[in-house]
């Protein structure tokens, strides 16, 4: 498929975006605080990819390239977050889109305050945290993933589960 | 104060170990541990169904519009770039046999840059082919306090854990020294694996994501940094 559209056939560039849209719509949703903001995010990426095809150095694996994308999207937004202190309705509006039908008010609430706990993070602790924990995968392939050592991923994640305890208390 | 988990209950959250692996006295931290997890939400997100026209109407008429333009609008602000003038800092190191490299380089430099103000033929910043040698520069930064210096950039994927600067003692500076191809490379420091900084001795450009990212130019073999 890339190399079609590399070899002139746009359309069939509709066809990764089909494929590619959702696969890390949640990842994307939880490292940035909201539904909307992984939609913008995701449209950005996918046009990016486009823009910059020709460096897709391995066609067969488009899909870890594209992640590689949308990732430094995202990081790049959450800095620019941190810089802007971001509205606490971003976590809430997350916490409210991903409710299940259950709708517990206590389960809802603490989603919402795990939300806004991992909002806390640095982009680096939140990535590994959600790969992990939302995602399932192992360290292992969240180093191939992002190209950080696994013992340096749970550097990471350790320091993510202090800090969010202590965000969870600081909030009780 | 931020209250820590204990070691193990860590390894409880990274799957591990069970509760039942933790000692009695650690129970009850560990419940709380996996209380927190047992909160995470993965329910797929689903996004608009729009999403796919939105992008698909960006992406035709980008392919729609000549590419020639969009490539000599490039190699226009590429030219831009070098022949404006600026202040720069040339922190360049190179081996011995390098020498000549860089003296021809420099002749090649002054005639390109006195050419009259017409852009350059296309792709003349990319005419140095990849069998040409590399220039090794080196990277510098201050960073007093840090722990963790890192350099990321488009030459290593963005990769922060790729190239690690060195601390020069106690003085607070960071050093690194990285082979370069010829050509236009952007990066920036990530002090502690976390804090992004650009270099404040080098030019900046916007990444289009609203950040800054520091560019190194080599510009002839052996060549030059800027």
């Amino acid at each position: 498929m890339v190399r079609a559209v590399l070899a002139g056939d746009v359309e069939q560039f509709a066809v990764l975006v089909r494929r590619y849209r959702d696969r890390y719509a949640r990842y994307a949703a939880h490292m940035l605080g909201s539904a909307d903001a992984a939609e913008d995010a995701v449209q950005d990426a996918l046009i990016r990819a486009f823009d910059q095809l020709r460096q897709c150095r391995e066609p067969d694996r488009f899909a870890g390239w594209f992640f590689l994308i949308l990732r430094n999207r995202c990081f790049a937004e959450r800095r620019r977050g941190s810089r802007e202190a971001r509205p606490l309705e971003e976590a809430q509006q997350v916490a409210t889109s991903l409710d299940g039908p259950d709708g517990a008010v206590e389960r809802t609430e603490r989603r919402r305050a795990l939300q806004r706990a991992l909002l806390a993070l640095t982009p680096e602790q939140r990535e590994v945290f959600v790969l992990k924990h939302v995602e399932g995968l192992p360290y292992e392939e969240i180093a191939q993933r992002t190209g950080a050592t696994v013992a340096s991923l749970k550097m990471r994640m350790h320091r993510a589960y202090d800090r969010l305890r202590g965000e969870l208390e600081e909030h009780r | 104060m931020t209250r820590e988990f204990h070691p193990l209950v860590k390894r409880l959250l990274d799957g591990e170990l069970t509760l039942g692996d933790l000692p009695l006295e650690l129970r009850p931290e560990g419940e709380e541990a996996l209380r927190l997890l047992a909160a995470l939400d993965s329910t797929p997100v689903t996004l608009s169904p729009l999403l796919d026209a939105r992008v698909m109407a960006t992406v035709r008429r980008r392919a729609g519009s000549p590419a020639t333009a969009r490539e000599s609008f490039r190699a226009g602000r590429a030219w831009r770039w070098i022949s404006a003038p600026r202040d720069v800092e040339i922190r360049l190191r190179v081996r011995p046999w390098a020498v000549g490299a860089l003296a021809a380089a420099a002749v090649l430099a002054a005639l390109v840059l006195g050419r009259p103000s017409a852009p350059p033929a296309r792709g003349a910043i990319a005419a140095f082919g990849p069998t040409r040698p590399s220039a090794l520069v080196r990277f510098v930064l201050y960073a007093p306090g840090a722990h963790r210096v890192a350099i990321a950039g488009t030459f290593n994927q963005w990769n922060s854990d790729a190239t690690l600067l060195a601390p020069a003692g106690a003085t607070g500076v960071w050093t690194t020294t990285v082979t370069l191809a010829p050509g236009q490379h952007q990066y920036a420091f990530v002090v502690d694996g976390e804090r992004w900084v650009p270099d404040p001795a080098a030019p900046a450009v916007d990444d289009g994501f609203g950040r800054r990212n520091s560019v190194v130019a080599i510009a002839a073999p052996g060549g030059r940094a800027l």
